[in-house]
């Protein structure tokens, strides 16, 4: 039984290599951004909304809404990364009902993958909202001596993460491997829908917990700002 | 287990899944999203702006339709104080009409009243004259005018001293001319025998008298002396003044006076 996806090779020259988990990533990719251009190409702001936009519509604006709750900022910069982190986990879990398909999430490698862009993404976003100096300040907040204790919390919270997504997604797919082999018949299926539920519930986890990061590296100025005024 | 190999092309997959989802998916959604919000915040504002435009119309159609009864109202107070006006103008109007006629009516009775007592006065002077004339001819087979003359001169005689005083004076007055009126025809002797009657009386003027002869057809069986104004003389006149005045007393009780009239003795 093979668990990790990166090691089923589908094709390597010289040191190019497509393993599972590129492919099926960039299946999901595809499907992802074709579904997007065939439903955004004739959108409309009047009249009678397509079903498919108005799903689309109804997801966005759930996606800003928790971001909104979350940083209290508006959510338009933020939408893109946090957005697409749900919907790539979210569709990735979901497809994995289809036979043969290995998603992409059950690959420590894509979890750290999406991990390490969170953990580059919490600066980015700090610095483009408060300035680099300003930023890097926090760092040795309230002392000097808390700097080294930051620098692990922000590491530490980066492996939770990716370890989490990954855990949760390697646990459905190993529950169902060892179910299999207990009861083959019937009880998979229901641990199936079990791992749809868990599927989504990890992208919405994950993606709230990106937002609360990013919103937490720019949210400490306003605070700030707000003090200094007073 | 961690295959950085993966790992890098897998940061390298979600850049460009973001890349690729922010040009397919957001930018279009919220583009499409934003437009309909601003479509339906601006039909919202329409709505409203429109709202307060018939609020402002309908009140606006309240303040005129209050001016309109506040000036129909007006119109209506102004009318009636009009036509209680007019009403009180024409009243009085008729009230002046009616004592106008009253006034033109009375002036006409009187008139009438006065033109009939003229002819009444006339004809029983007439009458009178004729009954006297009959009796005087059937009884003494005297002439009336003579006998008349002959009082007039008697009458002249006796006036008081007074009387002559201011008849005297105004003969002076209208330098000795003496006019003597009569209906009936003046002969000579009887000129020549005033003349010696007055020349006794008014013993200051004398000679110097001028007797002229005037016809007076409302002087009923009687003679008159005037000058300067002032009259003397006798006739029946003065009979009849009383029977006049007893005539005028009837005549005020309107009906009855008028029947007693018509059936007295004037006769014909």
């Amino acid at each position: 039984m093979t668990i990790n996806p990166d090691e089923i090779i589908i094709f390597q020259w010289a040191w190019f290599k497509v393993n599972a988990t590129l492919l099926f990533t960039w299946i999901t990719m595809f499907l992802l951004a074709f579904g997007s251009w065939l439903i955004t190409r004739n959108l409309t702001s009047k009249g009678t909304l397509s079903r498919w936009q108005n799903l689309l519509e109804v997801l966005i604006n759930g996606i800003n809404g928790q971001i909104r709750e979350v940083s209290r900022q508006e959510p338009g910069p933020y939408l893109p990364f946090v957005g697409t982190l749900f919907i790539f986990i979210a569709i990735s879990n979901i497809i994995a009902v289809v036979p043969g398909y290995i998603p992409p999430t059950s690959s420590l490698s894509t979890t750290a993958a999406l991990a390490i862009c969170v953990f580059i993404a919490v600066p980015v976003f700090g610095i483009a909202r408060r300035g680099l100096g300003d930023y890097l300040r926090q760092y040795v907040q309230p002392t000097y001596i808390m700097l080294p204790f930051n620098v692990i919390g922000e590491l530490s919270r980066t492996l939770a993460l990716a370890v989490r997504l990954y855990g949760n997604m390697m646990s459905g797919t190993v529950i169902v491997a060892i179910l299999l082999t207990i009861t083959p018949l019937i009880f998979p299926v229901v641990m199936q829908v079990l791992g749809l539920l868990t599927g989504l519930i990890q992208a919405y986890i994950f993606a709230i917990l990106a937002m609360v990061y990013i919103a937490s590296a720019s949210r400490a100025h306003e605070s700030r700002k707000d003090k200094g005024e007073k | 287990m961690i295959d950085w190999y993966t790992i890098i092309f897998q940061i390298i997959n979600f850049m460009v899944l973001v890349f690729l989802l922010r040009h397919f998916l957001y930018g279009p959604i919220i583009r499409t999203m934003d437009e309909r919000e601003e479509k339906i915040m601006r039909r919202e504002e329409e709505a409203a702006q429109r709202q307060r435009e018939a609020m402002e119309a309908s009140q606006t159609y309240q303040r005129k339709t209050k001016e309109l009864q506040e000036r129909t109202d007006e119109i209506i107070e102004k009318a009636r104080v009009d036509a209680e006006e007019k009403k009180r103008a024409m009243l009085q109007e008729a009230r002046l009409d009616v004592q106008r006629t009253k006034k033109l009516w009375e002036q006409d009775f009187e008139r009438e009243r006065n033109i009939f007592i003229r002819e009444l006065r006339r004809r029983i002077g007439e009458q009178a004259c004729a009954i006297a004339r009959r009796c005087l001819s059937d009884l003494a087979d005297a002439h009336l005018e003579e006998l008349i003359w002959a009082q007039f001169l008697v009458e002249m005689g006796s006036f008081s001293e007074e009387s002559l005083g201011r008849f005297s004076d105004a003969v002076v007055t209208a330098d000795y001319v003496i006019a003597l009126r009569s209906v009936f025809e003046i002969e000579e002797n009887r000129l020549e025998e005033l003349a010696a009657t007055l020349r006794e009386i008014l013993p200051e003027a004398g000679d110097r008298i001028r007797l002229i002869v005037e016809g007076d057809p409302d002087l009923i069986c009687g003679f008159e002396l005037e000058s300067g104004g002032h009259r003397v003389g006798w006739s029946i006149d003065d009979y009849l003044n009383g029977l006049e005045a007893r005539i005028l007393g009837e005549m005020d009780e309107p009906m009855t006076g008028t029947e007693v009239l018509g059936d007295g003795g004037i006769g014909e």
